[in-house]
């Protein structure tokens, strides 16, 4: 339960950077997914039946910060976590480069599933030509803030005990097996 | 029959979350201008987050540019330098206040051309994802606002409210992909639809034949009944016609400044 309410506090947190922090010194195309970047690490660590509940609070939580409907991002981030599940038990997932490689498909996905829906179920056609010629920076600068995330990450979690946080993480620490 | 079903019973549950998703999405498409328990709780938990952020960063901003860089480069005369500062600072804070003071008089003076009541916010939030403009601003139901509301700036069109809780609202920015503001040609009165597409805006089903020239004013019809008539939404950039089209494409450029979006106007009641 208490790794459940921090999620969804580093999720709110993560909402507000976007709408208040971020704005002021990056334009909308520049913004790191922060949340889209915890949802894959959800799907890599965390116990299914809690990282859909996180996704859906999650999705939710977004939703209510951006576009028009309660809903898209719900499911997008739920497929996201869903396809991230499935990859992950083919994959070696710890390493470094492939998780950013998740993170990559993973902004791939989400932009593909917001312009089919929004597409499809919303009849903004429009919105592809935003999606589109933005899409390679989209996912640099998703990559550059994973990559700090990770940075931060490896260091900091042996302050709180190796075997907190993503397993899939622990190995890529250099303090492992030290 | 059941083994089949146990054996795929999370592919199935996949299936189903999804799906149940999408309906909800497409539920929620129907009830845009309703805002959801969830989205009220959210908005209202976040609001005075957002508020306090953007008063932090604006401090730390503040002290950083009127104090800190100073630091190093003034050494001597400690008493001086204090003094300079101070006053440095006193008339960046007055430059500041006369800054704001000059939008808020252009905002005064835009609401005496309007002629209608107008309630000025703050913007406190900008859309958390990349696709979608949407701004949060400060006030919301409690100060009597409403989804469907028009919000504008001196100048021009900004959005319209969709979202409302007690203490915030969110503003779809006429740039949103989603958003379709009724416009006419101010020169020629040539109809049109303009529809977001991120940074410009794009005038839809203009006839073929219709004068559109670049430097053109589009200003709101009145037509869609959200934006009173003759608001300014911006001005033609490009008018281009295909060789078999219906219709020509014309590129618009915002009248409002979004990437410096500070305080709106939202408007509340019908013509005086």
């Amino acid at each position: 339960m208490r790794g459940f309410v921090f999620y969804l506090a580093i999720g709110l947190l993560a909402a507000l950077a976007q709408t208040s922090f971020l704005p002021l010194f990056f334009p909308p195309g520049l913004r790191p997914d922060l949340l889209l970047v915890l949802v894959i690490y959800l799907g890599l660590s965390e116990h299914m039946l809690r990282a859909v509940l996180l996704v859906l609070l999650l999705g939710g939580i977004q939703d209510s910060f951006s576009g028009t409907s309660l809903g898209l991002y719900i499911f997008v981030y739920l497929a996201v976590l869903l396809q991230v599940r499935l990859l992950s038990e083919h994959l070696n997932v710890e390493s470094p480069p492939l998780l950013l490689l998740l993170i990559a498909g993973g902004t791939l996905v989400q932009d593909l599933l917001l312009a089919f829906c929004l597409t499809i179920f919303a009849d903004v056609g429009s919105v592809v030509h935003i999606l589109l010629p933005s899409f390679p920076l989209h996912v640099f600068v998703n990559l550059v803030a994973a990559a700090i995330g990770l940075f931060f990450i490896l260091r900091i979690r042996p302050l709180f005990g190796f075997r907190s946080g993503l397993a899939g993480l622990m190995y890529q620490s250099k303090r492992h097996g030290s | 029959m059941r083994e089949l079903l146990r054996r795929y019973r999370y592919f199935l549950w996949a299936v189903v979350l999804l799906l149940s998703i999408l309906l909800l999405y497409s539920y929620n498409l129907r009830q845009k201008s309703a805002t959801t328990f969830f989205e009220r709780a959210v908005l209202t938990l976040a609001a005075p987050f957002q508020a306090s952020l953007d008063r932090a960063v604006d401090a730390v901003n503040a002290a950083w540019q009127h104090y800190l860089w100073l630091v190093e480069t003034k050494q001597r005369n400690i008493q001086l330098e204090k003094e300079n500062r101070r006053l440095r600072s006193q008339l960046q804070q007055v430059a500041e206040v006369r800054l704001q003071n000059g939008r808020l008089r252009e905002l005064l003076a835009f609401v005496d051309v309007l002629d209608r009541p107008a309630l000025p916010a703050q913007v406190i939030g900008e859309d958390a994802g990349s696709w979608a403009r949407t701004v949060t601003i400060d006030k919301g139901t409690r100060a009597g606002l409403q989804a469907g509301l028009p919000v504008v700036a001196a100048e021009g069109v900004v959005g319209r409210i969709i979202k409302s809780a007690p203490y915030s609202s969110r503003v779809l920015l006429v740039t949103d992909a989603s958003s379709a503001v009724a416009a006419l040609v101010q020169r020629t009165r040539t109809r049109g639809v303009v529809r977001g597409r991120g940074a410009e805006l794009s005038l839809d089903y203009a006839s073929r034949d219709a004068d559109i020239q670049k430097g053109d004013l589009l200003v709101t019809s009145g037509m869609g009944g959200v934006f009173p008539k003759g608001l300014t939404l911006g001005h033609v950039v490009a008018a281009e016609r295909d060789r078999f089209g219906l219709f020509q494409q014309v590129r618009v450029l915002p009248a409002a400044d979004f990437t410096h979006l500070e305080e709106v106007l939202v408007i509340v009641g019908e013509d005086r």
